[in-house]
C-alpha cells in the first residue's frame, strides 16, 4: 500500500514520544501529544488510523482516551502502551476501549513496528468500508460454561429468536461451531477444573467472525493480556454473571457480528497475534481437526 | 457453660424441715453433729421450699428469757424466714452471686436454697459461692491475658500487612516510574542499533567506492555499480546526526532517572533496624516526594519551604514511612489540581515538619478519630485504616507528636513535632 497511514502517539513523557516518533516517521505520518484530551480532538478532526496511548497520565487515563476515540472515530485502531496498570484498567480497556493490542513498557522496537504496521494495514483496508446492512437471520449463541445458571440467563436474554446451544465439552463445542452459524460465544476460561484459555484463543484465530464474551471469576493481569492480544476477546465480565451487563454485551456482540457478515473484511479488526508459545499442546487432536476444517471452510 | 456445672457442685445436702415441725425438734436437728457445717436448714412443703430457719435465728429465739417455753411448742413457721433466697441450679455463677448478694439479708448467718425446676435439691453456702466466683475470675483474667497477647500479636501482623500494602502501592508506582524511562531507553538503543547497521553498510559502500576510485585498473562499469550501491544505501533511514544526539541525550537522561529512583528506594529503606545519628529530615522529605510522585503526578504541585535543620538522631526509614503516608493522604484528599505545602522549621527545642494540602478537608466529627486504628473513610479494600495510627506510633516513639487542623473544603494541615535533642526509639515499632 503506497498510502501512508496516520498514527497518533499519546504519552505524558515527551521522551517516549520523541523515541517512538523517530521509530515510525519513515513509515507513517506521525502525530504526537502529551495531552489525552487533545488526542481525542485530533481523532475527531483528522483521519487517524492507529492510536497508541499510555495509560497513566495526569489528567486523563489512557483507557478514557481510547473510549472517547472509539466514539468519535470508531475506525481508528486502538492500542494501549503502559508501564504498569491495575486489573481494572485492563478490563476497561477491553470493555470500553475495545483495544486491538495491550503493550507493555519497555517494549521491543521491532515488535511494536510490526504490530502498528498490522493495525495500520487493517485500518487502511477498512477505510472505505462502512458498516454493513443488517441481515434478517439471527445467528446463534454458544455457551461453554459448566454453570447452568449462565446458560439460563443467556436463554432468558435471547428469547426464542436466537438459538442458544450449551456445551460443557470443548470437542462438542467446536463441533457446534463448525456446523452452525454462531455469532457469539459466552464462556469461562476454566471448564471442569481445567484452564481452557488456549482454546478461547484458538477459537478466535480460526473463526474471527465469532465474538467472544469471557465471564470468569479469575482475575489475573497476565491471563487477560493474553486474551486481548492472542484471543481478541470482545468483552470480559466478572462472575457471578449480572444480567444487565451480559445483555448489553450480547446485544453489542450480535450487532457487530451482523455487520461483519455483511462486510467480511471488518473481521480483520479482530486479527489475533500469533501465539509463539504453541498453545496447541493444550488442545486435543480432535479439536485441532475441527480448527483445520473451519480454516479450510473459510478459505474455500 | 462451665458455670452451670459449678453451681450444682456447690450443693450441700441438708434435710428439709416439714412446716408443722416444732421449734424444739428443729433445735435438736441443729444439735446433730452431721449438720454442723450448715448455717441454716430449709423448710419444705413436700419438695417445695417455703422458708428457711438459721442457726442464728434459733439461738436468738431460744436464748431469750423463757424463749424455749414461749416458742418451743410452736411450729417452725412461726419463727422462720418466709422469704429465703432460692436459686435455680442452672443459673450462671455470676448471676447467682448477684442475686444472693442483692437479696440475702444475713449473708454471714444464712445459706441460700438451691432448686431444680422449683424442687429443692440442697443448700448453698455464701462462702462457697464466693470461692467459686474467685476461681472463675482468676480463670477469666487468664483468658483475658491470653486474648490480649493474641490481640497484640495480630496487631503486629496488621502493622506488617499495612506496611506490605503501602509497599505494594509504592512498588506499583515505582514500576511505572521505572518502566517509562526504561521504555524509551530500550527503544532508543534498538533504533541506534538499526542506524548503526545501516551506517556501517553505508561506510562499507563508501569505502568500496573509494577503493575502486584509487585502484589503477578500475573499470567504468565497476565504478558505476559501486556508486549505485552507495546511492541506494543512502536511501535507507540512518538517523540524522542531530536526531542521534537527541537520542543519546534522552537515553542518558532516562538512565539517570532510573538510577535516581533506585537510589531513592535504597535510601528509603536503609537502616531499617538501626537508628541513625545524623539524619537530615529535608533529605528524607525529598525522598518521600520522589516516591510519591506517582500519586502526585503533575496534578498536584508540591511547594517546599525548607528551613535550615540540624541533623537529628532518628530512624529515617520509619520517618520516611510517616512522610510518605502523609503525602499520599494529602494527594488523595485533593480532587483535581491542587497544592501541597511542605514546610520545615525549628521552634525552640523542637523540629517541625508541616504537610498542608488544598484538599477537601476532614469533617469535624471525623477529625478526632483519624489516628484510631482501623478508622478509615475509604471504601473496603482501599486502606487498612492503620496508616495514620502507625504514623502516630512512630512519631510518639521518637518522643514527638502529630497535630492536625482541618477546614472542610479548604484543606488539612498535619504538623509533626520531633525533639531536636533527638530520641531515637529503642524498641522497633514493628
Amino acid at each position: 500500500m503506497s498510502e501512508k497511514a496516520n498514527i497518533l502517539l499519546v504519552d505524558d513523557e515527551e521522551r517516549v514520544l520523541r523515541s517512538l516518533e523517530m521509530l515510525f516517521r519513515h513509515r507513517f505520518k506521525v502525530y504526537t501529544t502529551t495531552d489525552g484530551n487533545e488526542a481525542v480532538d485530533i481523532c475527531r478532526r483528522d483521519r487517524v488510523h492507529v492510536i497508541v496511548s499510555d495509560q497513566r497520565m495526569p489528567m486523563i487515563t489512557g483507557v478514557e482516551v481510547l473510549r472517547r476515540v472509539r466514539e468519535v472515530s470508531p475506525n481508528t485502531m486502538r492500542l494501549l502502551l503502559t508501564g504498569y496498570s491495575d486489573l481494572q484498567a485492563i478490563v476497561d480497556s477491553v470493555n470500553e476501549g475495545e483495544i486491538f493490542r495491550y503493550l507493555s513498557k519497555p517494549w521491543s522496537a521491532k515488535e511494536i513496528v510490526n504490530i502498528v504496521n498490522q493495525a495500520s494495514d487493517i485500518a487502511l483496508s477498512l477505510e472505505h468500508e462502512s458498516g454493513g446492512a443488517t441481515s434478517g437471520v439471527a445467528p446463534g449463541v454458544l455457551v461453554i460454561d459448566e454453570d447452568p445458571s449462565v446458560v439460563e440467563m443467556v436463554k432468558a436474554i435471547c428469547g426464542k429468536e436466537r438459538q442458544v446451544t450449551w456445551s460443557m465439552d470443548l470437542d462438542e463445542a467446536f463441533e457446534t461451531l463448525a456446523a452452525n452459524d454462531i455469532a457469539v460465544v459466552v464462556c469461562d476460561i476454566r471448564l471442569r477444573g481445567r484452564d481452557i484459555t488456549a482454546a478461547v484463543k484458538a477459537l478466535k484465530e480460526s473463526n474471527p467472525m465469532v465474538l467472544t464474551i469471557v465471564q470468569t471469576q479469575l482475575q489475573d493481569v497476565e491471563t487477560l493480556r493474553g486474551l486481548i492480544n492472542h484471543g481478541q476477546i470482545y468483552r470480559f465480565l466478572p462472575k457471578p454473571a449480572r444480567r444487565g451487563l451480559l445483555e448489553m454485551s450480547l446485544e453489542a456482540a450480535s450487532r457487530r457480528h451482523v455487520a461483519m457478515k455483511a462486510v467480511p473484511r471488518l473481521a480483520s479488526r479482530y486479527q489475533v497475534e500469533k501465539n509463539e508459545q504453541a498453545p496447541v499442546v493444550a488442545l486435543s487432536n480432535r479439536l485441532l481437526g475441527y480448527l483445520d476444517k473451519m480454516r479450510q471452510g473459510r478459505s474455500s | 457453660m462451665p458455670e452451670q456445672a459449678q453451681l450444682r457442685q456447690l450443693v450441700m445436702e441438708a434435710p428439709g424441715i416439714p412446716p408443722h415441725l416444732l421449734v424444739n425438734d428443729v433445735a435438736d436437728m441443729f444439735m446433730d453433729e452431721s449438720h454442723g457445717k450448715l448455717l441454716s436448714l430449709p423448710v419444705l412443703d413436700g419438695d417445695r421450699p417455703v422458708g428457711l430457719i438459721s442457726r442464728a435465728r434459733m439461738q436468738q429465739v431460744l436464748f431469750r428469757q423463757y424463749g424455749r417455753e414461749l416458742f418451743g411448742k410452736k411450729p417452725v413457721t412461726a419463727i422462720m424466714n418466709d422469704a429465703p433466697v432460692v436459686i435455680e441450679s442452672d443459673m450462671a455463677l455470676n448471676e447467682a452471686s448477684k442475686a444472693v448478694t442483692e437479696r440475702l439479708k444475713f449473708p454471714v448467718t444464712e445459706d441460700f436454697i438451691i432448686t431444680q425446676g422449683g424442687r429443692y435439691i440442697g443448700m448453698g453456702a455464701v462462702m462457697h459461692l464466693l470461692n467459686a466466683m474467685e476461681a472463675q475470675l482468676a480463670r477469666q483474667t487468664q483468658d483475658l491475658a491470653a486474648a490480649y497477647k493474641e490481640l497484640k500479636a495480630s496487631q503486629l501482623q496488621l502493622i506488617q500487612s499495612e506496611k506490605m500494602a503501602s509497599l505494594g502501592q509504592m512498588v506499583a508506582g515505582v514500576a511505572h516510574e521505572i518502566n517509562t524511562p526504561l521504555g524509551y531507553v530500550k527503544n532508543n538503543i534498538e533504533m541506534m542499533e538499526m542506524f548503526f547497521d545501516t551506517n556501517r553498510a553505508l561506510v562499507a559502500a563508501g569505502n568500496s567506492l573509494a577503493d575502486a576510485l584509487l585502484a589503477p585498473n578500475t573499470t567504468e562499469q565497476d565504478l558505476q555499480e559501486k556508486l549505485a550501491a552507495l546511492a541506494e544505501m543512502r536511501q535507507q533511514p540512518s538517523g540524522e546526526a542531530d536526531d542521534m544526539l537527541k537520542l543519546f541525550a534522552d537515553t542518558r537522561f532516562g538512565v539517570d532517572q532510573i538510577s535516581e529512583l533506585v537510589q531513592n528506594l535504597k535510601n528509603f529503606s536503609r537502616l531499617d533496624r538501626a537508628a541513625a545519628a545524623d539524619v537530615d529530615l529535608n533529605e528524607c522529605l525529598d525522598s518521600a516526594v520522589l516516591l510519591a510522585r506517582n500519586v502526585l503526578k503533575t496534578r498536584v504541585e508540591v511547594v517546599k519551604q525548607y528551613g535550615p535543620l540540624p541533623r537529628i538522631s532518628c530512624m529515617p526509614s520509619q520517618l520516611n514511612q510517616v512522610f510518605l503516608n502523609m503525602l499520599t493522604n494529602a494527594a488523595q484528599a485533593i480532587e483535581g489540581p491542587g497544592k501541597i505545602l511542605l514546610k520545615t522549621e525549628t521552634d525552640g527545642d523542637w523540629l517541625k515538619v508541616t504537610v498542608q494540602d488544598t484538599g477537601k478537608g476532614i469533617p469535624a466529627d471525623v477529625l478526632p478519630r483519624i489516628f484510631d486504628p482501623f478508622f478509615t473513610t475509604k471504601p473496603v479494600g482501599h486502606g487498612t485504616g492503620l496508616g495514620l495510627s502507625i504514623s502516630y506510633q512512630i512519631v510518639q516513639q521518637h518522643g514527638g507528636d502529630i497535630r492536625v487542623t482541618s477546614q472542610p473544603g479548604k484543606g488539612t494541615r498535619f504538623t509533626v513535632r520531633l525533639p531536636l535533642a533527638g530520641r531515637a526509639p529503642q524498641e522497633n515499632a514493628a
